[in-house]
């Protein structure tokens, strides 16, 4: 402590230089940015004519607001089947895979839709799914009423997003528990085996606590992205029919630049940013822990 | 780990099928590039091309500016990789190894870039380049994506930095070398692959951006590549898909030959 002391009587100029680029961008573009949406939100603007200061006015609307509730709901339905469809299918599939005898083929095959990005995943599913596509099939078996175009029921939509993300998105968090599963020790679980445990009961006792750091950093990550998914959103549905598929990131950007309500769609922006920060700060927490 | 024969054999079905589910759409997508707009509309997806129309397809891709688009992300992605890399290197040295006070506020303060929601920066971000002259040109986008990149790309070097210890600089010190040199000739050749993996990262995240790419940009010479493919028409399937294959090439390339590398890296990837 009093090393430090006496370094503050010196300020060494040249050595913030270096940090001075990153500081000005991120200060700039990011810092900025958050209190200017935080101060929008306070105010009504559609873009063109004044501002006009309302006080707590857009978020009242919100919470009064159906379309609101309706993408709040989507939103929750998105985060809680992110739990299962990005971290419990990636980790069955993952042991699967070790056990496999082909790790290397299923590995890549799994893990080739993530290479293409959600807009194309997006763009090649809606047109799989509309009419002219897969629901051709179910003219064969006389099911006439089954060939539209399914991303255009509403609330269904939902639910065929959230498997396109399943298709498109596993590939990252299943390579991550892959290669977990891999770096185990391998000394308890022979040691299991030998005092005659077998089979689930291994993955149960043995391998899956040894596997929980891993699980974590994918469970806290999936929560946060699952809150942020817009691209795949916007591409296949629009938040439509109706605004009966939005979540939240879609509503902000429907909100501001499609209804001109910028004062409504910062206010969307904000509540976004409560529900990141807090989960983040878990996030956070975790990561700096071991550091 | 021994697994019994019966077991690994059902694991292996079970598998097998559900690969079979995940190739089947990006099959569906490569099978019908050759069709007509009018074959496709037949409703028989699964039937292979009567001719070969590819031509004419990639005709439409050309039309709808996918070509161009695909230009100007290059652009934007090796740019916005290569600018933020430097920076954050920049700042991921200054904020392990130099006299810098209140270290952990500084990198708190790039880090949180990364952690709002990124949806919060549409508005304010839309409004200033408009009012600077920075919205809709090559300019604005290649800063942005700089900007962007930044947080994430510090966050792995520092930890990289973390590393290497300071036994390692005051001796390069006692020699004469400046801070500069230190990082220029010691740390730089020591971090080749973090740097090469938020490098691929970046670009990456760049290429496959649509959301930003949407709100800063109206021209079709200045439009990134996915906001194009979004915005291609519906009802010609075989073209959208034609384009959806060309938008995909990049990252297509590096999934194949860096397979292997990529693993240890992975984890960096995502925002």
């Amino acid at each position: 402590m009093s090393k430090e002391t006496k370094q503050k009587t010196k300020i060494y100029w040249k050595d913030y230089l270096y940090i001075a680029p990153a500081v000005l961008f991120v200060g700039i573009f990011f810092i900025s940015s958050i209190f200017y949406t935080l101060h929008m939100s306070f105010f009504s603007w559609d873009g063109f004519s004044d501002m006009v200061f309302v006080g707590l006015q857009n978020y009242k609307e919100l919470f009064q607001d159906s379309n609101f509730i309706i993408s709040v709901i989507n939103t929750m339905i998105w985060v809680v089947s992110s739990l299962v469809t990005t971290v419990a299918l990636p980790l069955i599939l993952a042991i699967m895979i070790t056990q496999s005898s082909a790790l290397k083929i299923f590995k890549n095959v799994f893990y080739f839709p993530t290479a293409l990005s959600a807009t194309v995943g997006g763009m090649i599913i809606l047109t799989l799914l509309s009419t002219y596509g897969l629901p051709q099939v179910f003219a064969w078996f006389g099911k006439e009423e089954w060939v539209r175009d399914w991303l255009a029921i509403p609330y269904l939509n939902t639910f065929i997003m959230i498997l396109m993300g399943i298709w498109q998105g596993i590939g990252l968090n299943l390579l991550l528990f892959i290669s977990g599963i891999k770096n185990i020790d391998k000394s308890p679980i022979e040691a299991a085996q030998i005092e005659g445990a077998g089979g689930l009961k291994i993955y149960t006792k043995v391998i899956l606590p040894l596997l929980k750091p891993t699980i974590i950093v994918v469970l806290l990550m999936a929560l946060v992205n699952s809150f942020k998914v817009f691209d795949s959103i916007w591409v296949m549905t629009k938040g439509g029919p109706y605004r009966t598929s939005e979540t939240l990131a879609l509503t902000m950007y429907e909100e501001s630049f499609i209804y001109n309500e910028f004062g409504k769609g910062a206010a969307v922006a904000i509540v976004l940013t409560v529900v990141i920060l807090i989960i983040s700060y878990f996030n956070l927490r975790n990561t700096f822990k071991e550091g | 780990m021994h697994t019994k024969k019966s077991t690994r054999t059902i694991i292996n079905i079970i598998l097998s099928i559900l690969g079979v589910i995940w190739v089947t759409p990006a099959i569906f997508a490569i099978l019908n590039i050759a069709k007509t707009k009018q074959e496709y509309n037949l409703g028989s997806f699964w039937v292979l091309p009567e001719g070969c129309h590819l031509m004419e397809n990639f005709q439409s891709v050309v039309d709808s500016g996918l070509i161009q688009s695909a230009g100007a992300s290059l652009l934007y992605a090796v740019t916005g990789a290569v600018f933020s890399v430097f920076l954050a290197m920049l700042a991921a040295y200054g904020l392990t190894h130099l006299r810098v006070r209140h270290k952990m506020f500084w990198f708190l303060f790039i880090y949180s870039g990364t952690v709002f929601p990124f949806q919060v920066y549409l508005l304010p971000i839309y409004k200033g380049y408009t009012s600077v002259g920075l919205y809709n040109t090559r300019l604005g986008m290649i800063l942005f994506y700089t900007a962007i990149s930044i947080p994430f790309s510090m966050f792995v070097l520092r930890n990289f930095f973390l590393g290497i210890s300071r036994e390692v600089c005051e001796s390069a010190k006692i020699d004469g070398a400046t801070d500069w040199q230190i990082l220029m000739n010691i740390f730089l050749p020591m971090a080749k692959s973090p740097l090469s993996i938020v490098l691929l990262s970046q670009f990456t995240w760049v290429w496959n951006d649509l959301m930003f790419g949407l709100t800063f940009t109206k021209s079709a010479e200045i439009r990134p590549v996915m906001t194009t493919v979004s915005l291609m028409a519906k009802n010609n399937a075989p073209a959208l898909f034609f384009g959806c294959i060309i938008a995909s090439i990049p990252t297509i390339l590096l999934f194949i030959f860096l397979q292997d590398n990529v693993e240890a890296g992975l984890a960096y990837t995502s925002k």
